[in-house]
Order: structure tokens, then sequence, then C-alpha cells
């Protein structure tokens, strides 16, 4: 590529233009670019060394926040499931593999064999896609959302979530739907509906006592949402499924995760900026699978693949600071 | 005049438009698909890795720092080879350094003018925010909530 970019002068083989045209005319001008590669690669490699500079902004300021908290949830806490997390790392891994065996393939004009691999890519980062949805569905079904005004989450078990808790149960549609659970038979109740409302009652005695130690209020939390305890995160005894909020759904009450708050924000920001990146590069090989993949579209799967590896590598450093620190 | 070699527009590189394959095949020939399986096993061998913190063999349980420190440190060495092996970045030639270390040490810069203003935000609090505050006590209390509740069999399981 360089020697055929760079001005060749040819002194000795045009004698035959004589004496006077020695000077001129006899050089071969051709372009050549500032860095030994093609535009679309020069574009791509300055568009990710931005990319760089954001998801480090962005893990930078997790690793920060999270180090600078007094308190951050336990991955448990958050029902965050680490062999989720570990089957994601390894889906987009292989998702890498398949894209640079789609360019080798397109490199030798394979274009069938290309477009296998291009699709297989396709087909794990969607399947990425859908883990992911899964894990924030599973947030979502215990009160955590990314935006406040859903959010219901409290940093301490103190008078203020006290008051929320109250407030919450005060609302004219609760008292409604309260008295309704008051009256309804026990034949019309689960086992663990009736154990729920033994409680429920001890929790709405609880937060109306004019006395309240702290410690009630913890029990209130606990109560209403318990912390899950290490290894509970999906189907253990104490946690999923335990809380009043999970036993009856509607109730919907303030609940406590200490350092919930911050963590739910970072969460959902960074695995969310990366699933749209992730989106993306889907959209880009949704588009060149209506390509024929051969060696002529090599420079083209190259670039998307760079994009698709660096996406990679954003998770590879997202995963264990989410799911194991 | 006739004997002007062909002058290319900016636009068009002389290799880009149909001797990419032959080009391509002499600028990258080193990677290969063994070595990329090679790499592939690579990284899923070190995702264990990881885990190795969590098992009862790894001897430094009570200080997580240590674990925090092996695992970042599994994390760049997967990094690396993704970029060195996947993008190419091995054989590419000099200009690999132009974009990438600039951006690297622009993004740690990034992380260390944090800390004064955000990772230590809690050494001096405002007495409003040190009332709202979770801190480690809190934990405590909402755990030996949970023990009382399941002395006094009262969740529902």
């Amino acid at each position: 590529m360089n020697a055929s970019s760079v001005a060749i002068p040819h002194d000795h083989d045009h004698d035959h233009n004589g004496g006077h045209d020695d000077h001129h005319g006899h050089i071969t001008l051709q372009y050549q670019p500032g860095l030994p590669l093609s535009r679309g690669k020069l574009i791509m490699w300055l568009f990710l060394s931005t990319e760089i500079m954001f998801f480090a902004a962005l893990l930078g300021s997790y690793i920060v926040l999270r180090f600078g908290a007094p308190v951050w949830p336990k991955p448990h806490h958050v029902h965050l499931s680490e062999p989720i997390g570990a089957f994601n790392t390894f889906v987009l891994i292989c998702s890498s593999v398949t894209i640079v065996l789609a360019l080798e393939a397109a490199r030798v004009n394979k274009a069938g064999l290309a477009k296998f691999w291009m699709l297989l890519t396709l087909l794990l980062g969607t399947l990425f896609l859908g883990v992911k949805g899964y894990e924030y569905s599973s947030k979502f079904s215990h009160g955590i959302y990314p935006w406040a005004p859903r959010g219901h989450i409290y940093e301490r078990p103190d008078l203020y979530y006290g008051s929320a808790v109250r407030a919450r149960l005060g609302e004219p549609e609760m008292i409604d739907k309260l008295k309704e659970l008051d009256d309804t038979e026990d034949a019309y109740l689960s086992n663990e509906q009736i154990r729920g409302r033994i409680r429920l009652k001890k929790v709405r005695e609880m937060v109306a006592s004019p006395d309240q130690q702290p410690f009630d209020l913890a029990v209130v939390a606990d109560q209403i949402a318990p912390l899950p305890a290490e290894g509970a995160s999906h189907g253990g005894s104490h946690g999923h499924g335990g809380g009043l909020n999970d036993t009856f759904p509607w109730l919907k009450l303030p609940m406590v995760i200490p350092g919930g708050n911050m963590w739910a924000s970072t969460y959902f920001l960074l695995t969310g900026f990366h699933a749209i990146h992730v989106a993306v590069g889907l959209l880009v090989f949704a588009i060149m699978l209506s390509w024929k993949l051969n060696a002529k579209r090599a420079g083209a799967i190259e670039n998307a693949g760079l994009y698709w590896h660096f996406v990679d590598l954003v998770w590879i450093f997202l995963f264990p600071l989410m799911y194991l620190f | 005049m006739s004997d002007h070699g062909p002058i290319t527009r900016p636009g068009d590189l002389p290799d880009h438009d149909d001797s990419h394959g032959e080009h391509d095949a002499h600028d990258h020939g080193h990677g290969g698909i063994g070595k990329y399986l090679a790499v592939f096993v690579a990284l899923c061998f070190l995702t264990t890795m990881s885990f190795l913190t969590y098992s009862s063999l790894w001897p430094w349980r009570d200080e997580p720092q240590v674990g925090w420190a092996f695992m970042m440190a599994v994390s760049c060495t997967k990094a690396m080879l993704v970029v060195l092996f996947f993008m190419h970045v091995l054989w590419e030639a000099n200009w690999k350094y132009v974009l990438t270390i600039p951006a690297a040490m622009m993004a740690i810069f990034l992380c260390i003018m944090l800390v004064p203003d955000i990772g230590m935000r809690n050494r001096m609090v405002s007495q409003e925010r040190a009332l709202h505050m979770a801190r480690e006590s809190d934990v405590k209390l909402l755990e030996r909530a949970a023990e009382a509740a399941m002395l006094e069999g009262m969740p529902a399981h």
C-alpha cells in the first residue's frame, strides 16, 4: 500500500521526450494518505478512541462513586445473579470469535460462510440482549427502577422511611384494598397470603405506633422487602418471595436497600449504554447480512467487527465491576 | 502528457477498490483461525478464573481488595487479548500508539480527576446529608431484624 501511493519519479525510461522536458511531467502523482490505513478504518478507530473516553468516564465514575460510598449493596441484595452475568460474558466472547471468523471467510471470498458467521454473531448479540432484558425485568419486579418517581428505595430504616410507609398505606386506593384484604375469607387466600395478612397487620401497627425504635423500622423494612441473603438471589428460601411486596404485588410499599439508589442509577446507566451499543451493532449486522459478503466487503466487515470487539471489551470490564465486586 | 501515471482523486485509495482481498491477505496474514480459537479458549479460561475469588480455595476471603485487584488483572488480560488479536492491533503499524495511548491516558486522568470531588464526597458532609445517608450500621440493623424474624417464625417461608 505504501509503495503504490508514494510519488515515484520516472527519470530513466522516458528519454524519448528529449532534454527540454526533463523536469516536468515525469512524476506519477498519486494520493498518499496520512496514515497507512483505509479511510473507513481510520474513522472507525477515531470513533473508537472517543468511545474509549466515553466508557472510561462512565466506568470511572462508577468506580469512584462505588468506592466513595459509605455502603454499597452486595450483588445478592439487588437480585444480581453472577451465573447469568457470566453466561452473558461467554455469549459476547463467542460473538467476538464469530465476527472475526466472518471477516476471515470474507477475505478469502467465501461469501456464504461469511454470511453464516455474521448471522451467528447477530443471534448471539440478540441472545445477550434477551438475557439483559430478563435481568432488567427481574429488577423491575423487585421494585428497582432506573428512574426516581417509580423507585421507592430508601437508604436507611429511619423515621422518614416509616412515614413513607405510613403515607403509602394511607393512600385512598390502598385503604380500600387493605379493607378488601381484611374482609376476604381465609378460604379464598393461599397459606402464604394468610400469613402475609397477619404480618401486614403487624407492620401497620408498627408504623402507626407513636414510639418507634430504629429496630422496629428495621423489622418493618425486613417484612416488606428483606435483603436477600447470600446465594439466595434466585429461588433461595429467604429473600425471593419472602417480603410482603412479593406476597401482595399491589402493595408497592417503600423498601430499604442501603446504597440502593446510587447502585440502581449506575447499574442502569452503564448496562443501558452498553445495551444501546449492542443494539446498534446488531442493526449494522442486520444491514450487512443483506449484502454479498465477499472480499470487496472485507473492509466494511472489519470496521463493524472492530466496533463489536469494543462492545465486548466494555462488557469484559462491566461484568466483574457490576456482578463480582 | 500521455506518460503521466494515473492521477487518483483524494477519495480513492489506489488499493481500496478492487484489489482489496489481495491487499488484506498481504497486510493481515497474521491471524489464522487456530490463533483465534486459542484466544477464545484463553478468554473462557480467564472468565472462569474471575470466579476463583468466590471459591473456598481463595485464601484472601477476608480481604476483598485482593480479589478486586485479581479480577481487574484478569479483565485487563482479557481486554489485551481482544485488542491485540481480534482487533488485529498486534499487527498494525505504529499509528496504533497515536490513537490508543492518548485516549487511554485521558481516560485514566479523567478517573483520577473524579476522586477528590466524588470519591471523597463523604469525608465532609452536611448534617442534612449525614442524616439520610446509609451506613454500614443500617445493613447490620436489617440483618438483625431478619434474624429476629427468623427466630419468631414471622416470615412466610
